[in-house]
């Protein structure tokens, strides 16, 4: 019997559904709540946009690095970009050798001359018709590309004869203290910041200054030596010289009491 | 007779000459950017033991490991790894074969050697430290030392060596493995200042008051620590003298209101703090002795933690609630010029650069309700006010301190509710943990 009931309950259950009951109002209550759904999920995105991003290294404000520092103020080496340069060396390669001078016709001095006949005169020994050299004028302002900087310190000169003070010839500062000027170089690698030129300035230009090390390692009587012909090349360049406070004692194997130097800016 | 005198004359003019020569005899060098500026390849040979001393191995193993720790910490080398150092070890000039060392694979650009030997009771080290690529003169440091043999001289020794390696390859800027460290430490059960060598090794107590003593700042001439802490009347400033090992006078600290954050000037003459004894919490100002006190701040809100500048001794940076939240202001020693450093956030704990040119300080950039932001540490250009932000996602971090090289920075770091010491360079990298038992909190960093 009460399988019957049960029969007869599914029966109504399948039975079509707009014989039971009306559809429009739940099918209304059920767009309702998909549209307050979807509208929760799009507001919840909206307002999550205003808070908390995790903008992590995009360049807005938002992100939490900022490493470009105009300066590079901390006294650590920075990391130098591999050299870009495609020449193997420096040195250009030899010119070309000069045409050897044609042969000078013999002239017997001791013939006796024969009269009536106009002598060949030797031709005077002029100077070859070549240009006097002139010194190409440095066109500082002219892009050097593609060339290397290359130390211009001879590092391990050796020296004949003994290693005693007696021996130190002036001018071997390099050579003897080369560590001394690897240090100029890092001390001024971090105190010139290169975000101060004018970035008009075309690369490769170079400044080259002068300035006096005393004993104590403290720079003094910074002057242009060379413009760059950018002033602000320049004037970076010798705030660059300005900003250290020292650049170390100066070797007390060294018997002078000042060092001058002549450093280039190149930008 | 008037002979004589000309022939004098002439003497005294031709040495007047010759010392005039001699006066401008100097060298030139020539040189400009692109040169190199890469780390320093040094390689730190073992000692030679010399002698047949017990203690020989001992203290050699100790300065081995001193030595070539403080060299690779200085954060301007790249070591030599020991392992690919070649297998003689040289003990004297004598026995030093440059070749090896230049060439692969130690491709050192210095080498660091000498000689160790204990001989009763006393610990005698030489030292050298030779450029590989100057086969002529090759020589850029040589040194003695003769000290009582123990771990803890050995351990000097290696210091001061290192320290003279530093200065010479590093610019002129001395090198730190000689300083302390000054902090708050609770590992007794009350909060006393504590000190340490710069590598955490050789932690001990200094105070020992039993009530609660927070932000040391050791004096520039390494004399006195001052500190605040908490007494009868509040929050004092209190002195402690590290000559005579017990707490001294200072009258300017311990007027009424809280007494907080001392800050040396560079020349240790005089020592800003905050005081709420006016009200609202602000900056003063007084002599090293106590004397002479005056007010340099007086805005509604909060000034606290001030900082000199040590280059110039003339600015004071510090932190100001005036706008809301905490923020970095710097201003000159009379209170005039006040700039403000810090854009928004949540900024705290400045401490000025030696040379003058940076803050670092901790800053929570985003702080605020539904922001997880770290409290991170921040390094500061004031010239152009940019940053470069130092720690990243590890804890939360507070009270940076500079070292006296400019190069290192010491903090504090809480994980898990357990704040530690730990030191960096000063761009961020090699972060080490210096301190682990107990809590221990705001470092400061010695001036020498």
């Amino acid at each position: 019997m009460s399988l019957l009931e049960g029969g007869e309950e599914l029966e109504r259950e399948l039975a079509p559904v707009e014989a039971r009951e009306p559809v429009a109002a739940p099918l209304a209550g059920s767009l309702l709540l998909h549209g307050v759904l979807f509208g929760g999920l799009l507001l919840y995105g909206l307002l999550g946009s205003l808070f908390h991003h995790n903008l992590w290294g995009s360049p807005g404000s938002g992100g939490a690095i900022q490493v470009n520092l105009v300066s590079s103020a901390i006294p650590l080496p920075a990391d130098q970009p591999p050299n870009q340069n495609v020449l193997s060396t420096e040195t250009p390669s030899q010119a070309p050798a000069e045409p050897t001078p044609k042969a000078k016709e013999a002239v017997d001095e001791k013939a006796i001359p024969i009269s009536g006949k106009q002598v060949k005169k030797p031709l005077a020994q002029t100077a070859p018709k070549t240009q006097q050299h002139q010194p190409q004028p440095q066109q500082n302002n002219r892009a050097q590309y593609g060339e290397q900087a290359g130390s211009s310190i001879a590092r391990a000169v050796q020296q004949n004869g003994s290693s005693g003070p007696a021996s130190i010839t002036v001018g071997d500062f390099g050579s003897r203290f080369g560590y001394y000027v690897d240090g100029i170089n890092r001390k001024m690698a971090t105190s010139w910041y290169k975000p101060e030129v004018d970035p008009r300035t075309p690369k490769g230009a170079r400044v080259y200054l002068t300035f006096t090390i005393r004993k104590d390692g403290s720079p003094t009587d910074v002057q242009v030596d060379r413009s760059s012909g950018s002033t602000t090349l320049d004037r970076s360049c010798q705030r660059g010289v300005q900003r250290v406070d020292t650049f170390g004692q100066l070797p007390s194997a060294y018997n002078s009491s000042t060092l001058k130097v002549s450093y280039y800016c190149e930008y | 007779m008037k002979a004589f005198f000309r022939i004098l004359l002439h003497s005294v003019l031709v040495l007047a000459f010759l010392a005039a020569i001699e006066l401008h005899a100097q060298d030139w060098v020539h040189t400009g950017t692109n040169l190199g500026n890469d780390r320093i390849r040094v390689a730190a040979a073992d000692l030679k033991p010399v002698g047949a001393d017990p203690q020989t191995p001992a203290l050699k193993a100790v300065f081995d490991a001193t030595l070539y720790s403080d060299l690779a910490s200085a954060g301007i080398f790249d070591m030599v790894s020991k392992s690919l150092a070649p297998q003689a070890t040289p003990g004297s000039p004598q026995e030093m074969n440059l070749a090896q060392w230049s060439a692969a694979p130690s491709n050192a650009a210095m080498v660091v050697f000498g000689a160790l030997s204990a001989n009763n009771g006393r610990l005698i080290v030489y030292g050298w430290l030779f450029d590989t690529r100057n086969t002529a003169n090759p020589q850029v440091l040589g040194k003695q030392y003769n000290e009582l043999a123990s771990q803890d001289m050995a351990r000097t020794v290696a210091h001061r060596f290192a320290d003279e390696i530093i200065y010479r390859l590093g610019g002129g800027i001395n090198g730190i493995a000689e300083t302390k460290i000054y902090f708050v430490s609770s590992r007794t059960g009350t909060k006393e200042i504590w000190a340490m060598d710069y590598d955490g090794q050789n932690q001990h107590q200094v105070t020992h008051l039993g009530s609660i003593s927070l932000s040391p700042r050791i004096s520039p001439d390494n004399s006195r620590i001052a500190f605040s802490t908490l007494g009868r009347e509040g929050w004092a400033i209190r002195m402690f003298s590290l000559d005579l090992g017990r707490p001294v006078g200072f009258p300017a600290g311990t007027a009424g209101g809280s007494n907080l954050s001392p800050a040396w000037s560079g020349d240790g003459s005089k020592i800003a703090f905050s005081s709420s004894r006016s009200g609202d919490s602000a900056i003063w100002v007084a002599d090293a002795s106590g004397g002479n006190l005056r007010k340099l701040t007086s805005f509604r809100g909060p000034d606290v933690a001030p900082c000199w500048n040590p280059r110039t001794n003339a600015q004071i940076a510090w932190v100001s609630g005036r706008t809301g939240l905490p923020q970095i202001y710097t201003m000159d020693i009379d209170g005039a010029n006040i700039q403000r450093m810090t854009d928004g956030g949540y900024a705290v704990s400045p401490s000025w650069s030696p040379n003058g040119q940076a803050l670092t300080f901790s800053w929570n950039r985003k702080y605020g309700p539904g922001d997880p932001g770290g409290q991170d540490i921040y390094y500061f250009d004031i010239a152009s006010k940019r940053w470069l932000q130092l720690t990243h996602e590890s804890g939360s971090n507070d009270y940076p301190s500079w070292a006296p090289d400019g190069r290192h920075i010491v903090f504090e770091r809480t994980v898990g509710g357990h704040p530690q010491i730990w030191s960096m360079l000063a761009d961020g990298t090699e972060q080490h943990q210096l301190t682990h038992a107990g809590n221990n909190q705001m470092p400061n960093w010695s001036w020498k």
